[in-house]
């Protein structure tokens, strides 16, 4: 029988709160006005993150050649970090016409002889798909071969969104790698980390203070991960899904096989990552690391409260138009909010059911959730007089022409905003913008103009 | 110059500079105005194109995909996915062109896409760049080949005062409208095709553009055939050239490896002043020469001492490793992205078609490297210096108005490059 997976089974979520409300798949892309990556990238952004794995993409050069090098996961891996090292069949016509799957076998054995990895991921692409090139066989071969594990990632950019792929990276872990070790030894308080994926070390915020509450991370996916960890990963006492719904089919399907139940939570803000702590703690189930939680969270937050201090003045009566999407709808209101600064409008037409309901959790009655961001931002900038939009790089004409502030949401791609620690980034970054006489000074007219 | 190696043995890459044919198709049509690159693909290959060219001009892309799934790819010849993103771009905008070009996977199941193109009642340019060939470098020449196909009006009457300038792809905005203005500096009126110097130059709009914010305009195009002269920069643009001659076979055409150094200056100039009858050019054009003579002599210390690893597409490698060895740089290794006529005469001790593994293994051959953002790793790594050039540059801003071309951008470059080579020097001894 075939090891792919089914595609149909994983777009059909039963733990999705839409999932009722929408027949059709989500992410059935328009020809002609589709923005957003593919499945390769979702898997990729999911799984890449494995330092000590080689990620190895089978196709031609655009898959990987434009994506390398581009996400700040860190790790601590002591040896080569391989996920910033890019490697590519970079196929040519010969192998569309006569396979190329001879080409992959080899790239496997060249990766293994020069890099030594613990595992090679072997990610599909459209072209390789649809040529037909055998992925299993080639990396059953190449495990019996070279004896560490190879997994197939079949997640051709055709198959659908990022969110789709990112699914099928965690069905490839499901399937090859999680539950085929055992750990030295087991803890009562042994978590692992779903969709974390350590972007700009945000992981690191706050992995000191599980330690300190004596929470193992058992593993993580894949945030900083190991793979020897993640095979080992069955015997978690709980799932922790950190800000990711795509991997909400993994944790259903490890609590159905493993009996290990999960939580979804965001580490993002001072109430959010308290919050995410307790929830941790509770689950594990233990009263006295309960209370334990809550002495690290009241001596955390009052630490946090007093470097904060100085940006008080800064964010009283400010108000903020945060454009972005999916749960950072949301989660960035939230920290947000934890800045003092008050949060008028959010943009949902991205998110979720569940996210959108968050959002109206988090910013009220009076908040507004703008459907269509591009058109009416500029309408609640004037109305609700904001003095800060915080959007994606295309909204900057906007905030411009406003005369306001602006900050870039994905500058959380460069600088960690994650956990206690990170919230004083924000702080610093927002405080810089608002007091940046660039929004205002770039729109003078010039001495020509009328 | 040395040996040149023009095929990897290897069956991967591994820390890959080459890009893509689509890509290069991508940039092409952006540098031509109101125009909406399509690109036939999955919706991948477009995604990581606009966030790729994003990141590197800091600036908005256009670009749409027919976002071809795995269940369309198996039932349609192209006709529905084509057509249809056609209907939903014009529903939202009204592009003066539409530029569609391919990736591997339409062509892997054989779109007819000409076929289709003839289909869609809009302008369009179509162009096959399977990603499974070539590179950038010819992705941006067959798109601006097809452009002179497909748009340009046949002339038998010549304008002895028109110059057409063919760039490769490696010209940044600003390089281009350099070029532009010195040959237009001895009378003539100028065209480039394509022309990022209005489109992706970095500048502040009335508002943002959903389609290429400037570029050549689409009726210029059309009108190119009558120029008396055509000026083609870089191998990867002859049959470009070829293409625009057979439009009108009165036109002039010279060829241009590439517009780095004295040397190569010295030559367009000279071609410049023959064609224009100009006994001379301007001051400023005089004026520059001798700061470039002047910045040579300045640079020779630094530069004499300093061996290089120049890793870029084939023009531009051409460019750089003439600039470097006009001061006495000896660049020991110069990696290609892809094959090309240029990589003979590339000024270097070895040029080998290869990738940034390549490149590390003759590290003890090098102590500055000239390339590419993926290259900062490779210097950190090794303890070499860094001059970051080419496509991608995330890691810096101003990519579009960094000028290394004819005497001005000469200068500069091999300032930068000296001043690089000290700091490097001086950052080694010191710890």
């Amino acid at each position: 029988m075939s090891q792919k997976p089914k595609i149909k089974e994983l777009l059909d979520e039963s733990a999705c709160a839409h999932n009722k409300t929408r027949k059709v798949a989500c992410n059935a892309p328009t020809p002609g006005a589709t923005t957003g990556g593919c499945a390769f990238e979702g898997a990729q952004i999911s799984l890449f993150p494995y330092a000590d794995a080689a990620h190895l993409v089978h196709g031609p050069i655009t898959c990987l050649g434009s994506s390398w090098e581009t996400r700040a996961t860190r790790t601590s891996w002591p040896g080569r970090d391989l996920t910033q090292v890019g490697f590519t069949t970079d196929i040519g016509i010969n192998d569309v016409v006569f396979s190329g799957e001879q080409k992959l076998a080899a790239a496997i054995d060249y990766i293994m002889d020069k890099y030594a990895p613990q595992a090679v991921f072997v990610y599909a692409t459209c072209v390789t798909a649809l040529i037909g090139d055998d992925f299993d066989q080639i990396c059953r071969q190449a495990t019996e071969k070279h004896g560490v594990p190879m997994v197939p990632v079949h997640a051709p950019g055709f198959v659908g969104s990022k969110n789709l792929g990112s699914r099928l990276g965690g069905e490839a872990v499901l399937r090859r790698l999680i539950g085929t070790c055992e750990p030295d030894f087991t803890t009562p308080f042994d978590i692992n980390l779903i969709g974390e994926y350590n972007v700009t070390g945000d992981m690191w915020q706050y992995l000191p203070l599980l330690e300190e509450l004596g929470i193992r991370v058992l593993s993580t996916l894949s945030g900083d991960g190991r793979v020897a960890d993640i095979r080992c990963a069955h015997r978690a006492k709980l799932n922790v899904l950190v800000c990711a719904k795509s991997l909400v089919s993994l944790t259903r399907k490890m609590e159905k096989q493993y009996g290990i139940p999960s939580i979804s939570l965001s580490f993002y803000g001072k109430r959010d990552t308290s919050k995410g702590l307790l929830a941790i703690a509770e689950a594990l189930g233990n009263a006295e690391l309960i209370e334990r939680t809550k002495r690290l969270i009241a001596r955390e937050e009052t630490n946090l409260e007093q470097r904060l201090i100085p940006y008080r003045k800064v964010f009283a009566g400010k108000k903020a138009v945060l454009n972005t999407g999916g749960n950072k709808s949301w989660s960035v209101a939230s920290a947000l909010q934890d800045l003092g600064i008050e949060v008028v409008a959010t943009a949902v037409g991205k998110s979720t059911e569940a996210d959108r309901e968050k959002a109206r959790e988090y910013l009220g009655e009076q908040g507004v959730l703008m459907l269509k961001p591009g058109q009416e931002q500029a309408g609640i900038i004037d109305q609700r007089g904001a003095h800060l939009l915080l959007a994606g790089g295309r909204s900057l004409y906007t905030a411009i022409k406003k005369g306001i502030a602006f900050a870039d949401v994905n500058q959380e791609k460069k600088k960690s905003y994650g956990g206690y620690a990170g919230l004083l980034n924000l702080a610093n970054d927002l405080k810089n913008a608002l007091e940046n006489p660039v929004f205002k000074l770039v729109a003078r007219r010039a001495p020509w103009e009328k | 110059m040395g040996e040149v190696i023009h095929k990897t043995v290897k069956p991967l890459q591994v820390n890959p500079i080459k890009l893509s044919q689509p890509m290069g198709a991508t940039l092409a049509f952006l540098g031509v105005d109101g125009c909406m690159p399509l690109m036939h693909g999955g919706q991948g290959c477009t995604s990581f194109t606009k966030v790729y060219y994003t990141r590197h001009f800091c600036e908005p892309i256009a670009i749409q995909t027919s976002a071809v799934t795995d269940a369309i790819a198996v039932l349609d010849g192209g006709d529905y996915s084509i057509v249809e993103s056609v209907k939903n771009i014009c529903k939202k905008v009204t592009p003066s062109l539409i530029g569609l070009h391919t990736t591997g996977l339409p062509e892997t199941k054989g779109d007819d896409i000409r076929g289709v193109a003839a289909k869609v009642d809009y302008p369009l340019v179509w162009v096959n760049t399977p990603d499974y060939e070539g590179g950038l470098e010819s992705g941006w020449g067959l798109a601006c080949k097809a452009l002179i196909e497909q748009l340009v009006k046949k002339s038998e009457t010549t304008d002895a005062a028109k110059v057409v300038i063919l760039p490769h792809v490696s010209m940044q905005p600003i390089e281009v409208e350099k070029l532009k203005e010195l040959v237009s500096a001895f009378g003539f009126a100028v065209c480039a095709l394509p022309d990022l110097s209005t489109s992706l130059d970095g500048h502040l709009g009335e508002k943002q553009s959903a389609l290429s914010s400037g570029g050549i305009a689409i009726e210029e195009i059309r009108r190119l055939a009558d120029a008396r002269l055509v000026l083609s920069i870089g191998d990867s643009m002859l049959k470009s050239a070829v293409a625009l001659q057979e439009k009108n076979s009165a036109m002039h055409h010279h060829h241009l490896p590439h517009l780095q150094g004295l040397e190569a200056t010295d030559h367009l100039i000279a071609i410049l002043l023959a064609e224009s009858g100009f006994k001379q050019p301007g001051p400023g054009i005089i004026r520059w020469r001798k700061r470039l003579q002047d910045a040579l002599l300045d640079c020779h210390f630094s530069l004499g001492q300093t061996k290089f690893l120049v890793a870029a597409e084939p023009d531009q490698l051409a460019g750089i490793c003439q600039a470097l060895y006009e001061a006495g740089g000896k660049v020991e290794a110069a990696v290609s992205t892809v094959d090309s006529p240029q990589l003979e005469k590339v000024r270097a001790e070895r040029v080998l078609v290869g990738d940034l593994e390549d490149a590390e293994a003759l590290a003890e051959h090098y102590d500055l490297i000239v390339g590419n953002c993926h290259c900062e790793a490779l210097a950190h790594r090794l303890h070499k210096g860094l001059v970051v050039r080419g496509f991608p540059n995330w890691e810096q801003v101003g990519n579009g108005l960094k000028n290394d071309v004819l005497y001005e951008g000469g200068a500069y470059f091999l300032f930068e490059c000296a001043n690089a080579a000290t700091a490097m020097r001086e950052h080694c001894a010191g710890g």
